[in-house]
This record gives structure tokens, sequence and C-alpha cells, in this order.
């Protein structure tokens, strides 16, 4: 072959002009990041979390740095459903990238009355449901815990919205796999993982523990090795849906690892804080890495599930 | 000033002061009109350890160079300290709100730095200097003791045309006790004319400030320091505590606040 892979995926109907997107939390709601990172290059982006009413978030501190990484409690503060409509949506409906929302409740109703009204708003491409969040109606468990209420969640989201429906996975799970097919066969579209490790920090100089809410969430290039795992054992399971494969990518060919285990997506996450262009930076890298390594291969969509 | 994400270099990099270095940084034509109190991410090549880039007030920005000033902390920190020259050095900025003018001529500006809280007021207290319109700077720099005074900063503002007075906790340089009660004495004395405080330092040297300006009914405008992953209001970190309900970010919403937006 001679000349750049094509970088266009199609994945959930739709098609992305690269298979490298932002991740949510990382990427705010895409304005941060005007005229520093080239949306045009990017598949598409995924939102800061949006839930039915706004939310405060948690008390500082809320981030600390650990090796290769770092940990956030930010408490899924968000401007709330309305507001994101209002106030964040007019500057995504022309960002020149795929749009997904991320969304988030506490309550089955709070994802489906986000999801009823995301539906029909220009600018929306999909859905990328947060199951990572207590269950306040069973106790406080997290949805994404346990096959069947992760599946009876993301059944009444599909049957409220006629947007393709990512679910985002939480790695805090002893067996993803099961978790994965009950999300699918409940008709998810796509599967997006991993979310952040649970962890914790401490300042053994002053005895405390360096975030307010004790618990973090892990991310970076830390987590790698793990969220690799993930997606080759979800992409294995041969479920029939796309995965897109998240943790700690920085670079192309971190990007062209997890197509390797099977993501045909990915995201960065991260790495957008080390600088605004990273994931911008990281489909081109991908683009040169798959020329000059895989020149055979006429897409980089053709990385996807190459592992030896 | 739109903000700009670049590679710089580092120019000079010199000890000042025990734990103190001043970095000079080539390639900045991107700061040169940044306000003072604006902020910067400064990273490395550092790989993918430490993951973050670190936060810095811009202490100058003059054509292609500005200059920061590093404490060693922590990781971050004491990489950007030991960085030779000649390494490349990303930077993101200017960001944040930076110190708003006063809104009379005749208003004095109190600056009040405490330990490292010295460069934005640097900044804000050399160009005001520059734009002169008679503008009355009285700039207050508290340390605990005389070797942590930042001696070749200061002289430069000793050049301007502004009232330095310093104060150490142990008598050591300038006068003895708090920089705050220095501030008092001078608020005092000002009274009744306009003044305003502006204030760069520890969280509770701010606090102490506010509450020296409430007393006296002058507003106060803090420069706070906050951890924080982007800089950019995206990945919300950088919460501190507002009155009433919910939070500021100092990246996004600051890092300059009346002293009345925060910690209720």
């Amino acid at each position: 072959m001679s000349g750049a892979p094509s970088m266009e995926v199609r994945a959930m109907g739709l098609s992305f002009n690269s298979p490298v997107l932002c991740a949510s939390g990382t990427f705010g709601y895409g304005r941060e990041f005007a005229g520093l990172c080239d949306f045009s290059r990017l598949g598409g982006l995924v939102t800061k979390g949006v839930s039915l009413e706004p939310r405060a978030g948690n008390p500082p501190p809320r981030i600390c740095e650990t090796a290769s990484g770092m940990l956030n409690s930010i408490g899924l503060q968000n401007v709330g459903l309305a507001a994101f409509i209002a106030d964040k949506l007019p500057f995504l409906r022309d960002c020149g990238t795929r749009v997904l929302v991320n969304i988030f409740g506490e309550t089955p109703e709070d994802y489906v009355r986000c999801a009823e009204g995301l539906g029909g708003q220009r600018g929306v491409d999909a859905l990328e449901v947060n199951i990572s969040c207590p269950n306040v109606e069973a106790g406080g468990i997290e949805f994404g815990v346990e096959p069947q209420m992760a599946g009876e969640l993301v059944r009444q989201i599909c049957g409220a919205t006629d947007l393709p429906v990512v679910v985002k996975l939480t790695p805090n799970v002893t067996d993803i796999v099961p978790i994965a097919r009950a999300c699918v066969e409940a008709g998810a579209d796509g599967l997006s993982l991993i979310n952040t490790l649970k962890g914790m920090a401490i300042d053994a100089r002053t005895g405390r523990p360096r975030l307010a809410r004790r618990f973090g969430g892990l991310s970076g290039p830390a987590i790698k090795p793990v969220a690799l795992r993930m997606v080759w054992q979800v992409a294995q399971a041969g479920l029939g849906v796309p995965v897109l494969g998240i943790g700690g990518i920085c670079t192309g060919e971190d990007a062209a690892e997890f197509l390797l285990a099977g993501a045909t997506l990915v995201q960065v996450g991260t790495a957008n804080f080390i600088g605004p262009d990273a994931a911008a930076r990281t489909a081109m890298e991908l683009e040169r890495f798959c020329d000059e390594h895989w020149p055979d291969l006429p897409s980089v969509a053709g990385l996807a599930g190459r592992l030896a | 000033m739109p903000r700009e994400y670049f590679t710089a270099h580092l120019t000079d990099s010199r000890e000042l002061g025990v734990g103190y270095r001043l970095l000079t940084l080539g390639g900045c034509a991107a700061l040169a009109a940044s306000r003072p109190g604006q902020f910067v991410m400064l990273r490395g090549p550092w790989g993918r350890d430490p993951v973050l880039p670190r936060a810095y007030s811009i202490l100058s920005a003059d054509g292609e160079r500005a200059r920061f000033l590093v404490q060693r902390v922590g990781r971050g920190s004491n990489l950007l300290a030991d960085a030779a020259v000649g390494e490349p050095i990303t930077v993101l900025g200017p960001l944040g709100n930076g110190f708003p003018e006063p809104e009379a001529s005749d208003t004095v500006s109190l600056l009040v730095a405490g330990g490292c809280g010295l460069p934005p007021l640097h900044l804000a207290a050399t160009r005001a200097a520059e734009v002169r319109r008679g503008a009355q700077i009285e700039l207050l720099q508290g340390t605990r003791s005389s070797g942590q005074l930042l001696s070749p900063l200061l002289d430069e503002l000793r050049a301007r045309e502004l009232r330095l007075w310093i104060a150490t906790e142990d008598g050591s340089a300038g006068e003895r006790g708090l920089v705050t009660q220095l501030l008092q004495r001078r608020l005092e004395h000002l009274h009744p004319g306009p003044c305003r405080v502006l204030a760069c330092g520890p969280t509770a040297m701010l606090r102490a400030v506010r509450e020296v300006a409430r007393q006296h009914g002058v507003q106060c405008l803090l420069s706070l320091e906050a951890e924080m992953a982007c800089g950019l209001g995206a990945c919300l970190g950088c919460a501190v505590e507002a009155p009433g309900s919910g939070y500021v970010h100092v990246c996004s919403d600051g890092p300059v606040f009346d002293g009345e937006e925060v910690w209720p």
C-alpha cells in the first residue's frame, strides 16, 4: 500500500473521521478546548456527564496526582440537562466533530428523563451512559456492578430514545463480561470501557487522605494494562457491538494497542490534561503509526482485533 | 488575549533564595499581553510521569521572554527547578482572569505578598508603574525570615515608583510581625482615602487579609492557588467553596476573586 491509511470508522450507524475520541470528564463541554485542539482530527467528543438536575460536586481537595496517573472525586459536578441544552449544546452543534452526550442519574427515572430530553436535539449523535453511579433506590449499590440491574437500566434507557446508546462500564467488578453481555442484550449499541478504577491516596506527613472524599477514580497511563485486558475480554466475548477502549491512552501507539485488543474506537482521557491537543495529536500519530508499522492495511479500522 | 498551547525553551534558571528558582523561558510571545494575575500550565518532557502540568503565575512577560518563580514543593516543581537550560517546556496560557484595574486613578493599591505569592503582584506593580497615570502602589511583602525574601525581585521593584514594606516573623528584616499587621497599619494611615487590597499567598494569610480589609471597608482581591489538572475549566478539580451553596473554580472563575466571593 502507498499513502496514509484511511482513518474513517463506521460504528453504531455513524461514521467517524477518526477512531480517536475525547473521554467524558476530560474535555468539558468541548468549548473549553476551542482553538487549542483541532476538532476536525477527532472522531468525536464525549461531554462531561449530564444529569437531570445540576450538581455542585464534592468538597475539595478533589484531585491528586499519583504515579503515572491521577485520582479524582469531582462528584459529577455539572450544569444539569436544561442548562446543557440551552448553554452548552449550541457550541457543540457546529464544533466539527461527533458529539456523544454522557448521562447519569441516581434512579432509572433520572436516566430515562435525561435520555428523553436529549432525543431529537440537533447536535447530539449518541448517548454514553455512565452506569458507575449509586442506585439510590437499591441502597446505593452501583448500577454497573450487577448484570441484572445494569441490564434493566439499559433496557429502560434504550426504550426511551432513538439515539445510539453506548454504555460505559466500570472496571470495579469481579467479571466485566457478564455485565457487558447484559447491557448488549438489553439493547446497548456500544460499550465503552473502562471507567476509572477506585483508589485512594494518603499524605503520610499530615496523616490525612489526599481527597476530601477519601476515595477517587484512578485514571491515566497507570491504568492502561487493566483497560487493555478488559477491552480484550469484552471484545473476545463477541457481543456484536463496537467497543470504545479507554484507559491511559497518550499516544498513537497506545491507541493502536487498544484497536489490536478489539476496540473499534478509542477515547483519550487524562492525556487531555497533559496538553489540550492530546487527542488530535494521538489521531495523527495513529495514522503515522499504522502507515509505518502496518503498511498493508488500507484503513486503521483494519487493526481491530488483529492481536496474535 | 487568546490562550495558546506552545513549546518554549528554558533560557535561564537561577537560585533565588533557599528553595526558590527563577526560570526564564524564551519563545513566549503569546504571553506578552498577559494581565497581572494570569497564569500558565507548565510541563517539561516528562513522558508519562508525572502526568499533569503545573500551574504558575506569570511573573513577567516581555516580548519573547517570560519569567516564573518556582518553589521546590513536590515532584513537578523539582523537575522544573532542575530543568537544564535549553530544555523544552510546554506552556498553556495565558489563563484565568487576572487583577482588574482600579476604578479610580487616585486609588492606592496595597499589594500584599506572602512568601512566594509575589509574582502576580510583582507583575501588577510593574505594569501599573509603566502605565503610571499617577498610579499609587504600595507592596507589602511578608515572610518567616529574611532568608525567604526574594531580594532580586524586590530590588527590581525598588527601582520603580512604589513604596515597599517588609515584615518578617522573626524580625530579621523589615518589621517584626505578620504582613497582615503591616497591612492594618497602612490602612489606618491611609484612611479615609480610596484604597484597595490585592493579595497572594498562603490561604491562612489570605483569610486574614480579607478580615483586615473588611474591618476597613476596603475591597480586597485575592489570587488563589489550588491543585488543578487542566487550567481550562474542564476537569473541575480546583474547586473552592463559595458563599451560599456550591463552588467556584480557581482556573476558570479566578484565580483572582473578590474576597466576598470565596470561603463562606
